[in-house]
C-alpha cells in the first residue's frame, strides 16, 4: 500500500497542453476515481504515475519518494490496461506470472503465487489457456491477476471495464470494489463513465481539459458540483439549467419574470445573470400552471424506463428533464414544477457556483423522508 | 459484360447470350490467372519432367531419344553436382545472418527511432534494394578487385594483405553470399520494421510496468510476437537464396573458380544453356524441385507450430 503525491504536474505533446499544473494527494488505501470526458487528460495523468508518460513540469512522489525518474517496473504500481493488453503468446499462468518470472522469483513459490491468485479470481481451471481462447471477461480477470500478483502499493486502471458489455461491467464493477476492501491497496482507476466513477471511488476527481474541477467523495460531487461542468457531467439524464438573472434583492428570476425560490438570496450585484441547476430527480410535477412558486412546464415527450419515469419538455424555452418514480400519476392539463430551495443549484456566467447568502429556508417536508430522495441519484 | 446483364434477353446482335454469359463468367474472370499459370509454370513443368528422360541437345533438327532414369542415375553419381548442393546449403547458411540476423537486430534497434533520423537511415538500408542486380554485380567487381579495387586499397592501408575476393577459392562464395545478402538487408529490415511497428505498444507498456529490462521485452514479447516474420524471411532465405545469387554467380565468378562458387540453380543452367544437355538440365530441374518442394513442406509446418499470431 502506498500514498501519492502529485505535485503540480504538467504535460505538453510539444506544444498542446494535455495536463495543466494539477495537484492531488491519493491517501493510502484509498480508491480514488478520476472521471473526465475523452481528451480531459485523465489517462495521460494515470501514465505519467505508471512511468509510461514523462512528465513535463512538476513531480509526482509514490510513498514520498519522487518518481519522476523511476522505471515504471520500480515505482510499486501495477496496472490495468483498458485493452488488458494480455501477452497474446503465453498461457495465462505464464501471463499472470510474468512479472514475478522477470523478478527472478523461483518457478515453485511463482507458480504457488500464481495458483493463489487464480484462485482468488476463479482462474484456476483456466491456467493453460492462452488469452484468445478466453471470454472479455475472463480476459478482464487474468488482467487483474496480473496486477495482484506482485502485491503492488499501487494499482493503476485505465478504463479497464469499457471493454466489456453491461452485464459484465456491472458484475465485475462489483468484483473490484470486492477485491479492494479486502486487499486494502491504493486505487487509481480511470472512467469516463459515471456509474463506475459513483460505485468504485472513495474520492471523486472530476477533469476537464487538463485541470481538476472538482475533488470530493462521490457524494459531495454530486450534490454540491462546484462548477457548472461538474453539474452538467454527473447524472443522467444530466442536469436541467434554466436562465436567471438577480433582482435588486439578491434573489433569481427565471425567463418569464418567475421568482419559484423567493428566500433564496444570492450575494450577487443587480442583473448578474446567472444560471440555475436543477436535477431532474428534484422536480416534482404540480397540476396547473399557476400554482404558487411552480415553474410552468410545457410537457413534450414521456419515456417510461421501467424502473422510473423521465419527463422532457421545455421552461421558458429551455429543454427540462424530469425523473420521477415509477407509477408516478401524471397530472392532466398545465403542469408546473417544484423544487425545494435546497435543490437549486447557481452557476456564474464563468461556469463556477455561486451559494445563496444564508442557508436557505429548509423546505417543508414531512419528517422521516430522506433529504435525498433515492431517484435523485437516477444514472441510467 | 455489364451491358449484357443489363439489356438481358433484349441482347444486343453479336453480343453473348445472357444465360450462356452468365454460367461462363466465373470462368472468364479467372481465365487470365489460369492462363498465366499454366503457361508460365504448369506446363513448363510437365515438359520438363518430361524431358528429364530424354537426352536432347536442344538443337531444332534433332530428336530427344528416351534413356529413362539415366539422367538421374548420372546426376546423382556426378561430383559435379555434389558440390553443387554442398555449396548451396553454404549459401542458404551464409545468407541467414544477412537477411534475418542482421535486418531483425536493426529492426529491433531502430525501432525507437523518429523523425528525419528514421527517414534517413530507412533511405541508406534500403538503397541496395533498389539497385539493379547486375549493377550491383558490376560495382561489387569494381570495389573487389584484387589489383586496383578500392577495398583491397583499404586493406593494404591498414596494413592487411591483399584479398583475391573472386578469385580464391575460399574466398569466392563468401563473396557472393554478401553481395546477395548485401541486397536483402533493406527488404527485410523493412518487413521488420514493418512487423516490429505492428506489435501493440501496450504489450510492451505492460511488460515494462511488470518490471522486464528492455532486453527481457526484447526476449519475452518482441522476438516472439515477431515470430511470424522472422519465420516467413527464414523459409524464403532456405527456399530462394540460392536462386537469388544466380546472378551474381553468372556475372561474378561463373561457377568458378574450380567451381567453388556454382549451386545447384547454376549447375541446372550450365547443363541446359552452356552444354545444351537439356535432360541433364531438366533432371536436376526435377531434383531440385522436390527437394525444395519437401523443405518447404516442412518449413509451413513449422511455421504452424511455432508462429505466434496476436487476435
Amino acid at each position: 500500500m502506498a500514498s501519492i503525491d502529485i505535485r503540480s504536474v504538467h504535460k505538453l505533446y510539444g506544444k498542446t497542453p494535455a495536463v495543466r499544473g494539477l495537484d492531488l494527494a491519493v491517501e493510502d488505501g484509498s480508491f480514488l476515481v478520476i472521471l473526465g470526458p475523452s481528451g480531459c487528460g485523465k489517462s495521460t495523468l494515470l501514465r505519467m504515475i505508471a512511468g509510461l508518460e514523462d512528465i513535463s513540469a512538476g513531480e509526482i512522489a509514490i510513498d514520498g519518494r519522487v518518481v519522476n525518474e523511476v522505471e515504471p517496473g520500480r515505482r510499486g504500481c501495477a496496472m490495468v490496461f483498458q485493452n488488458y493488453a494480455l501477452y497474446p503468446h503465453m498461457t495465462v499462468a505464464e501471463n499472470i506470472g510474468y512479472a514475478l518470472k522477470v523478478a527472478g522469483v523461483p518457478k515453485a513459490e511463482r507458480a504457488d503465487r500464481v495458483g493463489r491468485v487464480a484462485a482468488m479470481l476463479g482462474l484456476g481451471d483456466l491456467l493453460a489457456r492462452k488469452p484468445s481462447q478466453l471470454s472479455g471477461g475472463q480476459r478482464q480477470r487474468v488482467a487483474m491477476g496480473r496486477a495482484m500478483v506482485r502485491e503492488p502499493g499501487i494499482f493503476l486502471f485505465d478504463e479497464p471495464l469499457s471493454n466489456l458489455d453491461a452485464k459484465l461491467r456491472i458484475q465485475m464493477r462489483l468484483e473490484i470494489k470486492r477485491l479492494h476492501r479486502e486487499l486494502k491497496t491504493t486505487s487509481v482507476f480511470v472512467t469516463h463513465d459515471q456509474v463506475e466513477a459513483m460505485t468504485l471511488a472513495d474520492t471523486l476527481v472530476v477533469m476537464n481539459q487538463g485541470v481538476i474541477e472538482q475533488v470530493g467523495t462521490p457524494a459531495e460531487v454530486f450534490r454540491r458540483p462546484k462548477s457548472r461542468f461538474v453539474a452538467n457531467f454527473l447524472g443522467s439524464p444530466p442536469m436541467n439549467f434554466l436562465p436567471a438573472e438577480i433582482d435588486r434583492r439578491g434573489r433569481a428570476v427565471l425567463a418569464g419574470g418567475h421568482m419559484p425560490w423567493p428566500d433564496l438570496v444570492f450575494e450577487l450585484a443587480a442583473e448578474t445573470r446567472i444560471e440555475v441547476g436543477l436535477r431532474p430527480g428534484d422536480l416534482t410535477p404540480v397540476a396547473g400552471k399557476a400554482a404558487e412558486g411552480a415553474i410552468p412546464f410545457e410537457p413534450d415527450i414521456l419515456e417510461d424506463l421501467g424502473s422510473e419515469l423521465h419527463w422532457h419538455g421545455t421552461v421558458g424555452g429551455s429543454a427540462v428533464a424530469v425523473a420521477l418514480p415509477a407509477a408516478t400519476p401524471i397530472p392532466a392539463g398545465p403542469v408546473g414544477l417544484k423544487a425545494p430551495p435546497s435543490a437549486v443549484h447557481a452557476f456564474l456566467g464563468d461556469g463556477r457556483r455561486a451559494e445563496p447568502a444564508a442557508a436557505p429556508i429548509p423546505s417543508p417536508k414531512p419528517s422521516g423522508e430522506a433529504p435525498w430522495r433515492a431517484t435523485s441519484l437516477s444514472y441510467t | 459484360m455489364t451491358d449484357a446483364t443489363i439489356t438481358g434477353d433484349r441482347a444486343l446482335p453479336g453480343r453473348l447470350p445472357r444465360l450462356r454469359l452468365s454460367a461462363a463468367e466465373p470462368w472468364l474472370y479467372l481465365a487470365p490467372a489460369i492462363a498465366v499459370v499454366a503457361i508460365w509454370t504448369y506446363v513448363p513443368l510437365l515438359q520438363a519432367f518430361e524431358l528429364s528422360f530424354y537426352q536432347w541437345n536442344m538443337l531444332p533438327r534433332s530428336t530427344p531419344r528416351f534413356v529413362g532414369l539415366d539422367n538421374y542415375r548420372n546426376l546423382l553419381s556426378l561430383p559435379d553436382m555434389r558440390q553443387a548442393v554442398v555449396n548451396t546449403v553454404l549459401y542458404t547458411i551464409g545468407l541467414l545472418p544477412l537477411s534475418v540476423g542482421i535486418p531483425l537486430a536493426v529492426a529491433l534497434l531502430t525501432g525507437g527511432l523518429s523523425g528525419p533520423l528514421r527517414n534517413l537511415y530507412r533511405a541508406l538500408i534500403f538503397v541496395p534494394m533498389i539497385v539493379a542486380p547486375i549493377v550491383a554485380a558490376i560495382l561489387w567487381r569494381w570495389l573487389l578487385n584484387e589489383d586496383h579495387g578500392l577495398v583491397n586499397a583499404w586493406l593494404s592501408g591498414i596494413g592487411l594483405g591483399k584479398v583475391g575476393f573472386l578469385s580464391d577459392p575460399d574466398v569466392a562464395l563468401w563473396t557472393l553470399v554478401w553481395i546477395t545478402g548485401w541486397k536483402l538487408i533493406g527488404f527485410s529490415t523493412l518487413l521488420f520494421t514493418a512487423a516490429d511497428s505492428a506489435i501493440s505498444p501496450s504489450y510492451v507498456e505492460a511488460a515494462r510496468m511488470d518490471g522486464a529490462s528492455p532486453w527481457q521485452i526484447v526476449r519475452d514479447i518482441r522476438l516472439p510476437l515477431l515470430s511470424p516474420t522472422i519465420l516467413l524471411i527464414t523459409m524464403m532465405t532456405i527456399l530462394f537464396g540460392a536462386q537469388w545469387s544466380f546472378v551474381y554467380i553468372n556475372a561474378l565468378t561463373g561457377g568458378g573458380p574450380l567451381r567453388s562458387t556454382t549451386n545447384v540453380y547454376h549447375v541446372m543452367w550450365e547443363y541446359g544453356f552452356k552444354t545444351m544437355a537439356a535432360g541433364w538440365s531438366t533432371a536436376a530441374g526435377m531434383l531440385v524441385f522436390a527437394v525444395f518442394g519437401l523443405i518447404a513442406i516442412g518449413c509451413l509446418a513449422a511455421m504452424r507450430r511455432f508462429a505466434v499470431y496476436d487476435e
